[in-house]
């Protein structure tokens, strides 16, 4: 399998090129579904990657539980520098089920204390809460109901039609079960950090689609504009940007959102043309990913292959 | 409910407020520090429950009045101003929250607002729709 092994660890960086076209280029459905697909798939070839060379650095180690056999000098030398490459890749993929584990666990447990909070209220699908902090988020259920919070701070400061573009908005987020696909990249991220650009494209493509889903339910984009353009005036929180790229960082997600709903409606194509930068972009993505998910195939079936040899029965 | 019997577990300000909170709604009519003291377990010192029971007073979440020589206290939020105290404190203590609640609106950095203002402004002349 040569160095071929190696290819899912660097792959992800063919996805770079659309998770920076994307945002202008692609409907918002089709861009979060094609980043979050490859980021997935990238995600899962890289892990099982490391695993593979894992598996080779663990059994040159002294006292390891698996078979002697699989540290014959012919196992190894299917993993190239299997000396370094091995024992990097211990730690490596043991970094990445721990910070992946630990963000599920998070997942799970803000879902439940957010459901929790929200006990002894009557059962509806939106949750007004009588705060002053202005805020508004989805909720999904997971076996409960769906819902919507928001504050009374928030809606006071929101027009009728505005309130209906908030809550077309939330409701977009939780029919096209939108916390999936931002589990999905984070994890992924956290699985290669070379992901990490395709997360914050999907954490800003969810933005826009709910964006857009909400246009069309309540008919009018200015208004859908207009709401997130007050609510984020009136909340004003700092934001999440590391101190020192503020001052270099383009303009933040909302007035790019905002923006996007005072221009023309996105087309809706499921496949842009491979004559476009951004149609050259998508397929290199699509490549990278497959050639991803080949190589490990490539390189699974091979040390199973191998290591099937290598065991003494 | 059952959680408040894990003595040795440290609690947070928060979820003392949340207790006493609690424990002052299934009171009828207002009640004495004394009361929800024992209403709690006797987990808490006397002194906790009185300065637990200030710190809401200054929030708005609880009301007092002179009953003799102490006061009697009484919770004035509803079950959703209750709800609305809880999230806040499920919001303020997890710090990547983002994964799960797609919030409508994310912070503004320092260009963002006056973007935004401009964004708008042709918006809020015209009044239509």
């Amino acid at each position: 399998m040569g160095v071929f092994v190696f290819l899912p660890l660097v792959l992800p960086l063919t996805a770079w090129p659309i998770a920076r076209l994307a945002e202008q280029h692609l409907h918002p459905r089709t861009a979060t579904r094609l980043l979050t697909g490859v980021a997935a798939v990238m995600a899962a070839c890289s892990t099982l990657c490391l695993a593979l060379v894992m598996v080779v650095g663990t059994a040159q180690l002294p006292g390891n539980p698996l078979p002697d056999g699989w540290s014959d000098p012919e196992v190894r030398a299917a993993v190239p520098y299997d000396e370094v490459a091995g024992k990097a890749a211990i730690p490596a993929l043991f970094a990445v089920l721990v910070v992946c584990g630990r963000t599920w666990w998070r997942h799970v447990r803000v879902r439940r204390r957010a459901h929790r909070a929200l006990a002894g209220l009557r059962d509806t699908e939106v949750a007004v809460l009588p705060d002053g902090a202005p805020y508004a988020y989805a909720l999904p259920g997971g076996g409960r109901r769906d819902r919507v919070v928001v504050t009374t701070g928030l809606l006071e400061c929101l027009e009728p039609a505005e309130r209906r573009a908030l809550f077309a908005h939330e409701r977009a987020h939780l029919s096209a079960r939108h916390h999936r696909f931002l589990l999905a990249v984070r994890l992924a991220a956290q699985a290669n950090p070379f992901l990490r650009p395709l997360r914050t494209a999907v954490s800003y493509t969810t933005e826009r689609w709910a964006d857009e889903d909400a246009a069309q339910t309540i008919g009018s984009r200015r208004t859908v504009a207009r709401a997130i353009g007050k609510a984020a005036l009136v909340s004003r929180a700092p934001a999440a940007t590391p101190a020192g790229l503020a001052g270099l960082a383009a303009a933040g997600p909302v007035p790019r959102r905002v923006a996007a709903l005072l221009g023309p409606a996105p087309a809706v194509r499921t496949w842009p043309s491979l004559f476009t930068a951004v149609g050259v972009a998508a397929w290199g993505a699509a490549t990278g990913a497959v050639v991803s998910a080949m190589s490990s195939a490539n390189s699974a079936v091979t040390m199973v292959l191998i290591l099937h040899a290598a065991t003494p029965l | 409910m059952g959680e408040q019997r894990q003595r040795p577990r440290r609690r947070g300000q928060g979820e003392l407020e949340a207790l006493v909170l609690s424990a002052l709604r299934e009171a009828d009519g207002p009640a004495t520090a004394g009361w929800v003291q024992e209403r709690l377990g006797g987990d808490l010192a006397y002194t906790t429950v009185i300065t637990i029971l200030t710190r809401l007073l200054a929030k708005g979440a609880v009301t007092r009045e002179r009953a003799g020589r102490s006061f009697a206290w009484t919770c004035a939020l509803d079950q959703a101003g209750l709800a609305a105290r809880r999230m806040r404190k499920v919001l303020d203590s997890e710090s990547d929250r983002e994964a799960v609640l797609a919030s409508f609106v994310t912070g503004l950095g320092p260009d963002d607002e006056r973007l935004l203002r401009e964004l708008l402004r042709p918006a809020g002349h015209d009044g239509e729709d």
